[in-house]
């Protein structure tokens, strides 16, 4: 079967003070109809950055996409012209941001902002879609939708806002959904309920999701498969409890283990958490021919340091970029 | 609840502590009225121990950490820090006091002069403060920077110069510098990448078996306040409604809503996956300015019966180190949801 979405050595350059820096760097992937798909990794590995890249929502004269391909249904994103990118945003590939506080247009009401997706997208009338916008309100529970359409963002709680805005999102049933951190900015309770939302809706709708977090936990909660971003470049993929289980790449390894995880039961004992030394590179470092976390990894040899590592593919199509993989 | 006698070992005893905040309610006639931010708590904290407070946003745990510090007013309330009766203190014995009790921000970004160098804000709480000799107070400073693990040369750079984890690690070495007996850690870690955590949280532990302090934790990650405390109080909207040690809470949760914080708590653990059962806790908290008569939970419990609608549940003692704050929990220690 096709994929619903297949990106090709996708390459996003970033102009900088410093020259060109690739902010992402050769990745390619796959997205089926209906999958939840996660990008783990710190800030400024780039996870955003291939969201905003498949939006066609690059910052403008800063990010380009240089080279590769973003096949979705069969058309090349990355060739696409603007107009038809604003007709695919929102309408087949919808996006949350992390901040619902300032993601809302202020000085409109939710209804309005709301109805003014469908009546661009859907060309529905002012009136169908204020009907369709209290629906959408009820279907992602908020209390008495009739009355709350006419509120405005600073009547509702942070939970209620991101509620909105996945409303706002899937009002035209995008094929696509990409969530980028939705919960970071929100109490655990209220996360838990996003995290339910998100995945009822997705079987309703059959909407695939791309689930861009930090947080390990929310990945084993949510996602089928996962990509582990470093300094622009994939670092491992595969099926998410197979990752976890047995990372095959030091970095995952470290992203799971310097966590404090919640477990079943809880003993005394403490151990010290295993620390991954020092930050992500900077840009000036991104795009060279070495393996970009060698400066962080305690196993880096010579070859590491020279040498950009291929990606190893291991069993039920788990791939990681370590010249190491192997004995992880 | 608090015990009369005084335990030796206690450095931090706080009892009925109260903070309230006027508000303004509509219209030109509109009375003042009062927002019970911290209502009447009480908790206890023995010396070289960490004590977590977590709870939602808006429950009152960094208002409560504020008054303890005298950040804040405390409306009500008493503040015992080992012989310092410290809400009461005035004048050259407060600040003699202050020095024994130093804040971690939670924002590394804004909590840093950015006009002054790295080894002035180490500093600074010792000029201040007039801690230790003028003279040896540079030999204090490198002494810090070596312990938090930055380098000498480092003291030179202005805090934009450095990382998140670095400055956090400044913002460390500042609140060490008079050699605090206690440390308030308000959320320590939230801003920072979970690579940086980890390294910041080992520090942290080590330096409290190193320098015997006592920390107050302030945290909304139930894995990080798994991993740093003793013991835990749990806050919803100004009150305490379960305090117990480290074990009890999270392996024998009794509150209704200590059970739905912890159940929420996305977890790679399999196991833990498939063993819990998602408490939902519906709605939103009420109105803090005009809290219910009874239970401040009740209207969001799934287990609420009547007579949590119609009086207030005491925390009480029901084992060893586990008090909680529910009608329908009793001696036998056994939750109301099992």
């Amino acid at each position: 079967m096709m994929p619903l979405l297949k990106i090709d050595n996708l390459r996003i350059e970033l102009t900088t003070r410093d020259g060109i820096a690739p902010v992402i760097d050769d990745l390619s992937l796959e997205l089926g109809a209906g999958e939840t798909l996660s990008f783990v990794g710190e800030s400024g590995c780039g996870k955003s950055m291939t969201a905003l890249g498949i939006m066609g929502l690059l910052p403008e004269k800063v990010g380009r996409i240089a080279s590769g391909t973003v096949m979705f249904n069969g058309e090349d994103l990355a060739q696409a012209s603007d107009a038809r990118l604003r007709e695919i945003r929102g309408n087949d590939i919808s996006m949350i941001f992390q901040e619902p506080m300032t993601s809302l247009n202020p000085v409109f009401t939710i209804g309005e902002q709301i109805a003014e997706v469908l009546r661009r997208h859907q060309n529905l009338s002012n009136r169908a879609a204020w009907s369709k916008a209290t629906e959408l309100l009820d279907a992602v529970r908020i209390p008495n939708p009739k009355a709350r359409v006419n509120d405005y963002p600073h009547q509702m709680s942070g939970g209620q806002r991101q509620r909105v805005m996945i409303a706002i999102a899937l009002a035209c049933e995008p094929k696509i959904l990409i969530a980028d951190e939705p919960t970071t900015a929100l109490d655990v309770t209220v996360q838990a309920q996003i995290f339910d939302l998100l995945r009822d809706l997705g079987k309703q709708t059959g909407t695939a999701t791309i689930l861009i977090t930090h947080d390990m936990g929310a990945v084993a909660e949510m996602a089928e498969r996962m990509i582990v971003m470093y300094a622009g470049r994939k670092a491992e993929d595969g099926p998410v409890e197979q990752i976890i289980d047995h990372p095959r790449h030091p970095y995952t390894k470290g992203l799971i283990s310097c966590v404090p995880h919640l477990m079943a039961s809880l003993s005394d004992d403490r151990p010290e958490l295993v620390e991954v030394s020092g930050i992500v590179p900077s840009l000036k470092s991104f795009g060279r021919d070495e393996c970009l976390f060698a400066s962080r990894c305690d196993r880096a040899d010579d070859k590491c340091r020279s040498q950009r590592p291929p990606e190893m593919g291991f069993a039920n199509n788990q791939n990681s970029a370590c010249w190491h993989a192997g004995d992880v | 609840m608090v015990g009369e006698i005084e335990n030796n070992d206690e450095l931090l005893n706080v009892e009925n502590l109260t903070v309230r905040f006027p508000v303004k309610r509509g219209g030109l006639f509109g009375g003042k009225s009062y927002l019970y931010a911290v209502d009447d708590i009480s908790f206890s904290i023995k010396r070289g121990e960490t004590l977590a407070i977590v709870g939602e946003s808006g429950s009152g745990k960094t208002t409560a950490a504020l008054a303890v510090a005298r950040l804040v007013k405390a409306f009500k309330g008493k503040v015992q820090l080992g012989e310092f009766d410290f809400l009461n203190l005035q004048d050259e014995e407060l600040r003699k006091a202050r020095a024994k009790v130093q804040f971690i921000f939670q924002d590394p970004y804004a909590s840093l002069n950015p006009r002054l160098r790295a080894e002035a804000i180490v500093r600074e709480p010792l000029d201040s403060l007039e801690a230790g000799l003028p003279s040896g107070r540079q030999g204090r400073v490198d002494q810090l920077f070596k312990s938090v693990g930055l380098r000498p040369e480092q003291q030179r750079l202005f805090p934009h110069q450095f990382s998140g984890g670095q400055r956090q690690r400044i913002g460390i070495a500042r609140a060490l510098s008079t050699q605090p007996e206690l440390i308030i850690c308000d959320e320590p870690v939230s801003a920072l990448d979970v690579a940086v955590q980890a390294q910041i949280l080992n520090l942290l532990r080590r330096l409290q078996k190193e320098m015997d302090l006592t920390y107050l934790f302030i945290s909304h990650d139930l894995g990080v306040v798994q991993h740093m405390c003793d013991s835990v109080a749990v806050m919803y909207m100004g009150k305490i409604v379960e305090h117990a040690d480290r074990k009890s809470l999270f392996n024998n949760p009794l509150h209704p809503y200590t059970s739905a914080l912890l159940s929420a708590v996305p977890s790679v653990d399999k196991k833990r996956r498939e063993a819990t059962k998602r408490i939902l806790i519906p709605g939103d908290p009420p109105d803090p300015i005009d809290p219910p008569k009874g239970c401040r939970f009740a209207n969001r419990c799934p287990v609420a019966q009547k007579i949590c609608n119609e009086k207030e549940p005491p925390l009480q003692s029901v084992g060893v180190d586990h008090k909680v704050a529910c009608h329908l929990v009793d001696e036998r220690a056994k939750s109301p949801l099992a």
